[in-house]
């Protein structure tokens, strides 16, 4: 099964190779390693989840149409996610929402954590029961995090999803999103931070 | 010498291996002396790595299937309307 969902620039190739030529088992793959967090960026934008499957649906479509005209410029899935941000833009735009990924107004959630000195008020945790495996009120940790960056304001949880899960390259993220890399750092921190208190509570 | 807070503002960068070697160095003279700063740093980094595991496990549910099939009949459409 190696590289049946395009690690490296070899499988990448074939991949892409596979998907133009209607292969049903590799555009499997393929959507199962990215139709939830395609969607879970697109409800950062759109007005609401349903919205936000429709336009990845539709991103899907695009996609498989225009598989012949990907020239590897820059990773398969920053090129997909291009698709479906432009989708959701094009769609938010259409429903009188702004769209912006400067994270204006985000703030992190430590503001509280430390005395008058910078000192912390209460000693963070030892997560001894937070793990992967573990099933905490009927939910996966896992499931917990992604529930915790479905609650993200936009710009964070775009980072963290094609950052801190997609793996997408610093300067692919900063270009989709038109953001500099030191905004980028500042979003990818603070996304952390909230998943981190999502996390804390559950401990 | 960095404060709690200040250490926590570095969290990220440092395990995402981002800082200089100067910030490094008071990172570390902080988290010898600082258990709260420890933890907290290796909170941040199950956060990473759980965040990431909460990417790759997410399963095809029956749902899928059926929008699987939805985008490639589409395709199929396109294709014999010459789009
Ligand atoms: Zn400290």
């Amino acid at each position: 099964m190696r590289g049946e969902t395009g690690q490296g620039m070899g499988d990448e190739a074939e991949l892409v190779r596979k998907l133009a030529a209607g292969d049903r088992a590799a555009f499997e793959a393929v959507y199962r390693k990215h139709n939830a967090a395609m969607v879970r960026f697109a409800t950062g934008i759109v007005k609401s989840r349903a919205t936000a499957e429709e336009v990845t649906q539709d991103a899907w479509v695009s996609v498989l149409k225009s598989i012949g005209g990907f020239e590897g410029r820059s990773s398969l899935a920053g090129w997909m996610f291009t698709i479906v941000l432009n989708k959701a833009r094009t769609r938010a735009g259409r429903d009188g929402r702004a769209v912006s990924f400067d994270g204006a107004g985000e703030d992190d959630n430590l503001a509280a954590a430390f005395d008058g000195r910078g000192r912390w008020k209460d000693m963070p945790e030892l997560w001894e029961e937070i793990t992967a495996e573990r099933i905490i009120a009927g939910r996966s940790v896992l499931q917990h995090v992604n529930a915790a960056i479905e609650t993200l304001p936009p710009a964070q949880r775009s980072v963290l999803v094609l950052r801190g899960q997609q793996g997408l390259d610093a300067a692919e993220v900063c270009a989709m999103l038109g953001i500099t890399e030191g905004n980028m750092r500042v979003l990818l921190h603070r996304a952390r931070l909230a998943v981190r208190g999502a996390l804390d509570a559950l401990a | 010498m960095l404060s709690c807070k200040e250490v926590a503002q570095r969290a990220s960068a440092m395990i995402d291996g981002e800082l200089g070697a100067w910030d490094t160095l008071q990172m570390r003279m902080h988290l010898a002396m600082c258990k709260g700063c420890e933890r907290f740093i290796g909170q941040v980094r199950v956060t990473r790595d759980l965040t990431k595991a909460a990417g790759e496990a997410e399963d095809l549910h029956d749902v899928d299937d059926l929008r699987i099939s939805a985008i490639l009949s589409q395709l199929h459409d396109g294709k014999q309307q010459g789009g």
